[in-house]
């Protein structure tokens, strides 16, 4: 009995059926992690070796137009010296020689490997070899032209000091624009987007006009234009936040229009003709059996629109916002212009990067979960 | 409902119920529907069999003007529907459709599948509805699902499910767009048995089918629409057994 019940236990995991490795595969994927970590790590370790010891400025750095008179540029100084140092060379060089071995060798056997793991490991192995190559040789391109002159620009932090709190500022402004004007969007492009799918060209045709003009037409020209004409036009005086979250509200709807259109449409027809035989009208077909479900496929593409609309609040910078109105973007271009330093842009776009990527992971989640029908639309047939 | 004017009601000869004159149905170029004539009376069962694309599903979408006939008249309980002045909401109220595809709403449960346009076009209060969507679902056999979403469900169960969604609405005529179509083998029998119960309680009902044997038994008259005509009618046994075209003969011999 026991040994009975033994047996009917069934693996809780399937089994690994890609077979052992061999010692060629595994020297081939060894060889292409090796490349890339010899580089990473000489680069590295040259740079904080750097950073951290005392120095003063070398003639190399001189020659790279980096003055004693700069603020920060001993720590440019040492960025330079750092690439140039041999540790950095020498890495370069033995990760370019060892990922060339690994792309050889993996380019040139996995076909012959006899199952999936030893191919896998050849081919990874081979792929990871070209990364280390590539990398290496921008690095040295970058090295041999003028670093000195490209890190003092971007890459010198020492005028960032006390900005922290107008960065978290500029980032809140920022969510702000892009938020409002998405929810705007929104609302926009469902009324827009019912109003295409019309049966009636005389419905159709002034909300296709909307869309058109407002996605053929640069996003910066409806900005400066909308705020003179609602200023000059209208004589009406708004700020110019206002005003942008107004144009981004019109400029997103006619996207998310497009968006609602491809989504009501995606929903099988039998949905508004089981609706309409029950007798429901149109509007109640679409705001109980339709939109309901339309809205659950739209999710990820509209967050991804709200991505988009992030970076596209930058195009602000063209209007006058006041200094506690500063999106991340206008504020670095103040910092910028005050300092001549674009080391601002630099953490520009490391905060853009701080509010988009969590964004996108979620979007590709929503995706995801989407795709497999988890959210209960996965309609007949389940 | 007012009876046209200079009609006559002669005793024992009941009016029809949907009638069809003369309807054909134009798809861009293609003639699907070319000329039809129907009339079903109360408690008729009416079969429509025929090859595919010969216009059945086509004819029964027709009666319910969920496709527009290019040209005829489509008359339901003496009002015609085809004129364009026709409130085809309040009529639609009265003819339940179930379709091949189930189409049911797959994000509301089964219960709301039913109550929705219980309370929203018939402006039932929440528990009448309630009240009334548990019966029809307990008359399809769905009563213990009520509360399961679509997702959840057979491809049989959503079809029953449908069916009670379409009852509730309490119709004069219930029209079945090949219903089977889409099941399993094993989840026709619970389906089709509804149906034979629905007939019994005296249902006036449109069947378009596959189910020969359905036809045969259920319908108490058949159509056989091929290209776009009625070819033959009458009574189902009869034409089963004595078939007078070739059309249906080569037909029959085909599928039974």
């Amino acid at each position: 009995m026991a040994v009975r019940e033994a047996t009917s236990i069934e693996p809780e995991v399937a089994p690994d059926v890609r077979g052992p490795t061999a010692p060629l595969p595994a020297t081939i994927l060894a060889l292409g992690v090796a490349s890339l970590v010899v580089i990473a790590l000489g680069v590295v370790v040259s740079q904080v070796n750097y950073a951290l010891s005392d120095r003063v400025l070398t003639q190399n750095c001189l020659n790279e137009q980096i003055s004693p008179e700069d603020n920060g540029a001993i720590g440019v100084c040492n960025i330079v010296e750092a690439l140039a140092d041999p540790l950095t060379t020498g890495s370069l060089y033995l990760g370019i020689g060892l990922g060339a071995v690994a792309l050889v060798l993996g380019a040139s056997t996995y076909r012959r490997m006899d199952n999936k793991r030893r191919r896998d490991q050849a081919i990874t192995g081979a792929v990871l070899g070209t990364q280390a190559v590539l990398l290496a040789l921008a690095i040295l391109w970058f090295r041999s032209a003028t670093p000195g002159l490209f890190s003092k620009h971007f890459l010198n932090f020492a005028d960032l000091q006390g900005y922290g709190g107008a960065f978290v500022r500029g980032a809140r402004n920022t969510l702000i624009l892009a938020f409002a004007g998405e929810m705007g969007g929104i609302v926009i492009g469902l009324v827009l987007g019912i109003l295409t799918l019309s049966q009636r060209r005389a419905v159709r045709a002034p909300a296709r006009g909307y869309i058109n003009f407002f996605r053929g037409t640069p996003l910066i020209w409806q900005l400066v234009t909308g705020y003179f004409l609602l200023l000059f036009g209208f004589g009406i005086r708004l700020s110019a936040f206002v005003v942008a979250i107004i144009v981004f509200a019109l400029n997103t709807g006619a996207y998310a229009a497009e968006v609602f259109r491809a989504g009501i449409q995606s929903i099988e027809r039998g949905q508004m003709e089981a609706a309409r035989s029950l007798g429901m009208s149109y509007t109640q077909a679409m705001r109980y059996a339709i939109v309901p479900q339309a809205v659950r496929r739209v999710i990820p593409p509209l967050m991804n629109e709200f991505v988009i609309l992030i970076k596209d609040t930058a195009l602000v910078v063209v209007l006058g916002l006041t200094a506690n109105e500063y999106d991340i973007f206008t504020l670095a271009r103040e910092g910028q212009s005050a300092t001549f330093n674009a080391t601002f842009f630099t953490v520009a776009a490391i905060a853009y990067l701080i509010v988009t990527l969590p964004l996108i992971r979620l979007v590709n989640a929503a995706e995801k979960r989407l795709r497999s029908g988890l959210v209960g639309i996965a309609g007949a047939g389940g | 409902m007012s009876e046209p004017a200079g009609s006559v009601r002669a005793q024992g000869v009941r009016e029809p119920l949907v009638r069809l004159e003369g309807v054909h149905k134009w798809f861009g170029n293609l003639h699907v529907l070319k000329g039809v004539d129907l009339t079903m009376q109360q408690r008729d069962v009416v079969v429509v069999i025929g090859p595919s694309g010969g216009g059945k599903s086509t004819l029964l979408r027709c009666v319910s003007l969920l496709e527009v006939p290019t040209t005829g008249q489509v008359w339901f309980d003496n009002q015609d529907i085809t004129d364009i002045r026709a409130d085809l909401n309040e009529v639609r109220t009265h003819i339940g459709i179930v379709f091949q595809a189930y189409n049911l709403f797959p994000h509301m449960t089964a219960l709301r599948n039913v109550t929705l346009a219980l309370e929203k076009v018939l402006a039932l209060s929440n528990d009448e509805a309630h009240d009334r969507a548990m019966d029809q679902l307990a008359r399809v056999g769905m009563g213990h699902k009520a509360n399961a979403y679509p997702g959840q469900l057979s491809g049989g169960q959503q079809q029953r499910v449908a069916i009670a969604r379409a009852l509730a609405m309490e119709p004069k005529v219930m029209l079945f767009d090949e219903v089977t179509s889409a099941l399993d083998p094993e989840l026709v029998g619970e389906v089709l048995e509804v149906m034979i119960r629905l007939a019994g309680d005296g249902m006036t009902m449109m069947v378009v089918t596959h189910e020969m044997g359905f036809a045969r038994e259920v319908g108490t008259r058949m159509l056989f629409l091929d290209e776009g005509r009625v070819a033959e009618e009458g009574e189902p046994r009869e034409m089963f057994y004595h078939p007078q075209s070739d059309r249906l003969r080569q037909f029959l011999a085909k599928v039974l």
